[in-house]
């Protein structure tokens, strides 16, 4: 990618010329940074975002095991907000053995600790951090073992819980502002983008079959970033990340 | 640089060796060392610095673009280094509709910076310029922090 630099920053440039070749190189932001922004928007009752569920149950699909990790350090930072430090600790012991089924375990096992004591010691911040580091410790390993695509969806897993939170908090408390929040039509052109080049081992996974539909009906929800996304659209935004969260998310017996 | 400060910028690029992004290598490591060494007085002022890491090499006046979700509601700040003697680099951000966003930015030797504070919540362009080089290929390491 070059562009003519003449020895003063552009002013303006042409996104157009840029945005085609470079979805490969999207940032995604990490979870404490949209939890920050959460944190700006009141206190909503976080207790009631967290489920029930306490062990996942997982079978020999990889895809889903990646995109339970995701969605299980999601659901850390959920704990945090709701200051339920014992969820935060089962949050510490999940990432553990979901590691360990997919390989990654050596990778995370002093984080888990880490977070653990973290909950023990009440503090809030740190954990977040921690769950962040986590996170990216999980993906590094996958990376290192040739896995990219499968650290891809443990950040897709950890955006469906995240967004599926985000979601319910704004329905219930609806502004054009809190809804802006959701404006993130390049993540899910990237998300939507790296499932359609899953190798066939991954792209085979019905639960990567079922997030990439979920994601063709989220996308015209978002818009161009330019309007308004309203009430309706966020209700409907749930249902789908409900729905796909839900499956990735059974409970054991 | 006060020893608080040494202290900090060494666990910073002992993590970004440990860990970093999808390209590091040496080269890289020592550029987004220089690009840490512009974040330690931003963490002091309660900046978060994302422990993941972005680099490669350019030639010069070439560009990398990366887009990247900003969020309403945060302050960025982008550093981006270069361990190439005689190069330098510049970070810039600009909005989904190409307009130039940052509110403040700066231009060292080694290193450069570039604040963002979103008026909407989207997409943004973040892109790395080598300005000026001798060498063929400038190495560059992009780091980012938000409050």
């Amino acid at each position: 990618m070059a562009l003519p630099v003449k020895g003063q920053t552009k002013q303006k440039i042409d996104p157009s010329k840029i945005a085609g070749d470079i979805i490969d190189d999207v940032i995604v932001p990490v979870p404490s940074e949209v939890f920050m922004v959460l944190d700006k928007l009141g206190q909503p009752d976080w207790k009631s975002e967290l489920p029930d569920i306490i062990r996942s149950r997982f079978t020999g699909d990889r895809a889903h095991v990646a995109l339970l990790l995701g969605t299980v350090i999601a659901d850390g930072f959920v704990a945090v907000q709701a200051q339920n430090s014992e969820r935060v600790k089962e949050t510490g012991r999940e990432v553990l053995r979901l590691a360990a089924a997919i390989g990654v375990r050596e990778s995370v096992v002093r984080r888990s600790k880490s977070i653990i004591d973290a909950a023990d010691n009440k503090d809030w911040r740190g954990i977040r951090s921690e769950l962040d580091k986590a996170l990216l410790e999980v993906r590094t390993a996958m990376q290192e073992l040739n896995d990219e695509k499968l650290a891809q969806l443990v950040s897709l897993g950890g955006w469906l819980r995240g967004t599926e939170v985000v979601t319910s908090i704004i329905e219930k408390n609806y502004s054009a502002d809190r809804a802006e929040l959701l404006n993130q039509p390049l993540l899910i052109d990237y998300f939507s983008s790296q499932l359609h080049s899953m190798p066939p081992g991954l792209e085979a996974s019905s639960f990567v079959v079922s997030i990439k539909s979920g994601l063709k009906k989220i996308r015209p929800l978002i818009g161009d970033g330019n309007d308004v996304i309203s009430k309706e659209s966020v209700i409907k935004i749930h249902e789908i990340t409900s729905e796909l969260v839900v499956s990735i998310l059974a409970t054991e017996e | 640089m006060r020893v608080g400060n040494k202290t900090l910028l060494f666990f910073l690029i002992w993590f970004a060796t440990l860990v970093g992004g999808k390209y590091v290598g040496a080269t890289v490591n020592d550029s987004l060392s220089f690009a840490l060494e512009a974040a330690v007085d931003y963490v002091k002022n309660g900046f978060t610095v994302r422990e993941d890491y972005w680099g490669g090499d350019l030639g010069k006046n070439e560009q990398k673009v990366i887009p990247q979700q900003l969020f309403r509601g945060l302050e960025y700040w982008f550093w981006v280094g270069t361990d190439t003697d005689g190069s330098k680099v510049s970070v810039h951000i600009y909005d989904k509709d190409g307009k130039l966003v940052d509110s403040e930015s700066f231009q060292k030797t080694r290193y450069s910076g570039a604040r963002v504070i979103p008026k909407r919540t989207g997409t943004y362009y973040v892109i790395v310029t080598v300005e000026s080089a001798k060498e063929e290929r400038s190495s560059w390491g992009l780091a980012y922090g938000y409050r």
